[in-house]
């Protein structure tokens, strides 16, 4: 196991640990082991051939939230942090989930989006997407040209570990994160020994098609996986259709009646693909070396907001997307000490068409846009665990990013910018805990971009156990923060503004956790944090009257409010299971500018598309071989107007999102097979999450794995 | 018993899919023959919630989304100009790629023109007959207004169909003078009695907005490109002053550099447009005046027009672009007399005189 303390050290660094048994994670959700003489011939008759197959070992094999084993010692990494851990069953739902989906019904964030392949962002603690940072195995996938992340080019089936650190807390992370942090790994722990093979094939509605297929291989020394998603989809989904209508007109060309049509989702198919590869390899005196490489190929056409009436002719609005990640990682552990270093490089080239029919079958192309990022990455730290109680660590990171962004079809190429920008980030923590009930934590970062350099961002974290029985511990924290501008801000042309001044500002966070084992059979947790939090310099791009939008410093956010959350797992019987998750938020983000002119109605009022209240449950019920899961959430109005109208242009109505699915494993001699079905939207809400674009209504998709 | 009920309602509960709060605001009364001033909004792009206003100078009212309460649809996205033929007013819905044909007494649709593409303005030509310029399009539409069809399409010749931009429209006689404005610097004449471009000039960089007489000049304020590395070019703002008996620049008036300059008008022989508030010149004058006649720090105004009746001022500030704008109302002197709340991003201004 090496040090007592190098789990925290790994935890807090975010770098892989190849000892497998340290992750305390149940490795057996993929393993197959139980004998059947029955084979598998179409879903449904998986589902219901063998209802009594199951044994109390297959039990135990089961999915459930409890696959997550939580250590009963506080590692100093969480010394006063606010942190969500993403369980692994909601990353293991079905294949067509992306990160966006599982955020969505598994954490406090809202998720923005115009459906499943279209652009997906948050809001974390109320803030912009840009002000969430994003981490693949530490490496930043942030774009550096927008500064946000699509979390729907994410499948949550890529991902082993999902993490969310609140507000101030991100800063043990990185910087940046003014609302928070999602970090994201892969894990050489999910690789089994030997070698392994996972199939799942998915089809859907809309004719929608997903396959998932991984291929692994362990031993002492290396860890080896492939991994690859395909996902297509018409995603043509009908809806009434009320922000438009159908006129009938009469020989005379006289409207004589009309109607709310039954549309489609028009333009909404996508083609995405995935192939991710781990190697990792335990090098003898404590030397772990480890490389992932992402590969993501994407055809995306946009939909039609529901007012376009382009369709009246043939047209291309399309975005395609060829994103490269990989990471090398190396760590060294000896006696105290440890030493750690990535290298990464992040290549994106994304290309966006609008083309509309000029003439039969001449095409007005008016939008040609390419853009092309790379990020060149690189981080190093070291850690000192002097005592049982108290841990040091430095750490230096260089970040290079290039965006080259150029419209072919606005004047014949000409470049709208192409700019790099260096960032230097350097940080030293010390985490300490002062008695068995007190821990107290510092950090301090310095973050130079370019040429900018804000002020140091200092945080401070404490937490106090107040009963050992239930854990109850009181934490908090107080940060400063800071979000640079991205080069889109910068540079962009037109309207970029290189005088922008980074978005910066305090945040306060203080709350009480408890967990504690009921009996043999049952936990119980929960939480509730407050945290008050200030952003000045807010940049926003707004019109100006000479025809584009410009970038500016216009806003301070106070955003604060209060997150909860409270879980259960019990086991009734022995061969039953329950878990019950549950987490409600208010969110208050609120427009402290002063106001622009006498007729402003914005300050005081809350942001536009940041919920006030949201709340989500997932409820598991598992029975030997059988899976029921039920995944709801709610979403109160959201105000698309900053004067907070309350009108059919000022908000979207609040809404409520159930799922549902229903799961049977089979295992049999040499594999285990398995199938899934899944009904989304299970009541058929009408919803939008962005204005103006609608959201499919009940639909379906069915799975089926076959595991080796 | 208690409990199968306490979960049926739970599940009641739960099974609430949406609220529908849509706000049901009774139709619009219809109006007199009154004059009045329409107000077409923006609203945000993509966001699909332009709208359209209607506000009578003579009591001070307004009624705001007047197209969607009456035709229970939304204008759609990026309302961005109107103008009037009769009692048919044609909205240009640059965003949704469609041209709505509304009763300009009871707002009601009476047809709508798609094929064209990002229309920004209409201008009746004749009965049958309705140009309808465009950006991202090298052509100005001809569309029948009683078919509500493109029947056909002036071309421009060396205008690239990928930048192309065509915007306001003056007709006077048997010509009309259109400015062609994104990544563009001139100004056409078209005959109307055969489409045909007949002449063009070389303006400022990007003319944005043209007002004339109605007798001989015609001017042009031209932005200046807006931005340095604009590849069309970047420049300080002007106006210029055609001669429209020799279609000839006779005179250009440089603003001041780097300023932001928009919505030329003419009225009683001056010259208005926004910069740094708004500006009046005599039609007659040689340099740019020192102060604005108006002034304003706003960042936000948006929309300027002059009462063709008593040369009231009316000025669209879109605030902060994310909230209803105002509509700040002047007499000829420059003294604020009212204003009133419209849509979000009031862009556009039409007047209804009541003929």
């Amino acid at each position: 196991m090496g040090h007592p303390l190098s789990r925290d050290i790994n935890q807090s660094s975010g770098r892989h640990c190849f000892n497998r048994a340290k992750f305390h994670f149940n490795s057996e959700l993929f393993s197959s082991s139980e004998p059947s003489r029955h084979l598998l011939v179409t879903a449904l008759l998986f589902l219901f051939l063998f209802p009594r197959a199951a044994t109390a070992r297959d039990n135990t094999l089961s999915h459930s939230l409890g696959d997550v084993t939580v250590t009963a010692s506080r590692p100093l990494s969480r010394i006063g942090v606010q942190y969500t851990s993403i369980d692994s069953a909601a990353l293991r739902d079905n294949i067509s989930l992306s990160m966006a989906d599982v955020l969505g019904f598994n954490s406090s964030v809202f998720v923005k989006s115009a459906g499943r392949a279209t652009l997906s962002t948050v809001s974390f603690r109320g803030t912009a997407p840009s002000h969430t940072a994003v981490t693949w195995n530490g490496l930043p996938v942030n774009s550096p040209a927008m500064g946000l992340t699509d979390f729907s080019m994410l499948p949550s089936y890529l991902i082993d570990r999902a993490s969310l650190l609140h507000g101030a807390s991100s800063l043990t992370r990185t910087s940046a994160g003014m609302g928070g942090m999602v970090d994201l790994s892969t894990s050489p722990a999910e690789i089994g020994d030997g070698f392994n093979v996972q199939y799942i094939q998915g089809a859907g509605s809309y004719n929608t098609f997903d396959e998932f297929l991984k291929l692994s291989y362990g031993d002492d020394r290396w860890r080896l996986s492939t991994r690859a998603v395909l996902s297509t989809s018409d995603n043509d989904f009908t809806f009434i259709n009320k922000d438009r209508k159908e006129f009938v007109y009469d020989d005379n060309h006289t409207i004589i009646d009309s109607y709310y049509p039954k549309d489609r989702n028009r333009n909404g198919g996508y083609c995405d693909f995935h192939l991710l590869q781990q190697i990792y390899f335990s090098a003898p005196r404590r030397n772990d070396i480890g490389l992932q490489v992402w590969y993501t190929g994407s055809v995306r056409h946009v939909p039609l907001n529901t007012v376009d009436y382009v369709d009246s002719r043939d047209f291309i609005k399309k975005q395609r997307d060829n994103i490269i990640r990989a990471i090398a990682s190396w760590q060294h552990r000896t006696g105290a000490m440890t030493l750690s270093a990535r290298a990464g490089y992040v290549h994106q080239w994304n290309a966006y068409d609008y083309a509309v029919e000029r003439s039969e079958g001449i095409m007005n192309t008016s939008i040609t846009s390419r853009t092309k990022t790379d990020t060149f990455y690189s981080d190093g730290e070291w850690g000192w665990t002097p005592g049982n109680n108290l841990f040091l660590s430095a750490t230096l990171s260089v970040k290079h990013d290039r965006v080259a962004t150029v419209d072919h079809a606005a004047l014949a190429g000409v470049k709208s910018y192409d700019k790099g920008r260096c960032d230097l980030g350097a940080s030293v923590s010390a985490r300490w805990q002062a008695t068995s009930r007190l821990g107290l934590s510092a950090v301090v970062r310095q973050d130079i971009a370019g040429r900018d350099a804000d002020a140091p961002a200092p945080a401070l974290f404490a937490d106090y156990v107040i009963n050992r029985d239930a854990n109850l511990t009181v934490k908090g924290s107080v940060a400063r923060n800071h979000h640079y501008a991205s080069l889109n801000d910068l540079y962009f042309l037109p309207g970029g503004n290189p005088d922008l001044k980074a978005e910066h500002g305090w945040s306060y966070d203080i709350g009480v956790s408890a967990d504690k084992a009921v009996g043999s059979r049952t936990n119980v947790s929960a939480s509730v944090n407050w945290y008050d939090s200030y952003i000045n310099d807010w940049i926003l791009w707004l019109p100006t009257n000479k025809g584009f939008f410009q970038a500016r410093n216009v806003r301070n956010v106070h955003a604060y409010g209060i997150e909860a959350a409270a879980g259960i797992s019990t086991r009734p019987g022995d061969d039953w299971k329950i878990g019950i998750n549950a987490g409600v938020s208010w969110t208050a983000s609120i427009n402290d500018s002063e106001p622009v002119s006498p007729d402003d109605k914005s300050a005081g009022k809350q942001l536009p598309y940041v919920p006030k209240l949201s709340a989500s449950l997932t409820g598991t019920v598992a029975w030997r071989l059988w899976n029921l899961q039920y995944k709801w959430c709610y979403y109160s109005r959201r105000y698309t107007m900053t004067s907070n109208e309350n009108t059919i242009s000022g908000s979207l109505p609040r809404y409520f999102m159930s799922n549902l699915s229903l799961e049977r494993r089979i295992p049999l001699h040499a594999v285990e097979l398995s199938a899934k079905i899944a009904v989304n939207n299970l009541f058929n809400a009408d919803y939008q999450t962005i204005m103006a674009h609608p959201m499919p209504g009940t639909n379906f998709e069915i799975f089926l794995s076959i595991s080796i | 018993m208690k409990k199968i009920i306490y979960l049926a309602a739970v599940a009641a509960a739960f099974s609430f899919t949406s609220c529908s709060d849509d706000d049901n605001t009774p139709a619009p009364p219809a109006q007199s023959s009154v004059e009045g001033l329409f107000v077409v909004c923006n609203g945000n792009y993509l966001a699909g919630n332009g709208s359209l206003s209607y506000y009578n100078p003579d009591d001070n009212s307004v009624e705001n989304n007047v197209f969607q309460r009456a035709n229970g649809m939304k204008l759609g996205d990026t309302a961005q100009s109107m103008s009037i033929d009769g009692n048919t007013g044609w909205i240009c819905v640059n965003g949704s790629n469609v041209i709505y044909a509304i009763d300009v007494n009871t707002y009601k649709v009476k047809g709508h023109v798609t094929d064209v593409t990002s229309p920004r303005n209409a201008l009746a030509i004749s009965d049958n007959k309705l140009y309808v310029t465009n950006l991202y399009d090298n052509r100005i539409a001809i569309v029948n207004p009683a078919t509500y069809t493109v029947t056909g399409h002036i071309d421009i010749p060396d205008m690239e169909a990928s930048t192309g931009s065509t915007e306001q429209m003056i007709k006077i006689g048997d010509y009309v003078y259109v400015n062609c404005w994104s990544y563009q610097k001139e100004v056409l004449k078209i005959d109307t009695r055969n489409d045909k471009i007949v002449d063009r000039i070389q303006v400022g960089i990007q003319p944005q907005s043209i007002a004339t007489d109605g007798k001989n000049s015609l001017w042009v304020l031209c932005d200046g490109g807006g931005w340095a590395e604009n590849p069309v070019g970047f420049e300080a703002p002007s106006i210029s002053r055609i001669d429209l008996n020799t279609f000839k620049v006779v005179s250009t008036i440089k603003l001041a550099e780097y300023s932001s300059a928009s919505h030329l008008r003419y009225y009683n022989g001056n010259l208005f447009w926004l910069e740094n508030g708004v500006q009046r010149m005599s039609a007659d004058a040689t340099a740019a005046p020192t102060a604005a006649f108006i002034p304003s720090t706003s960042y936000s105004l948006y929309a300027l027009d002059i009462n063709p009746a008593n040369g009231d001022i009316y000025v669209g500030d879109a605030i902060d672009y994310m909230q209803d704008g105002t509509v700040t109302r002047y007499n000829a002197s420059g003294d604020k007399t009212d204003s009133f709340t419209t849509g979000i991003i009031p862009a556009g201004f039409c007047w209804k005189t009541g003929k």
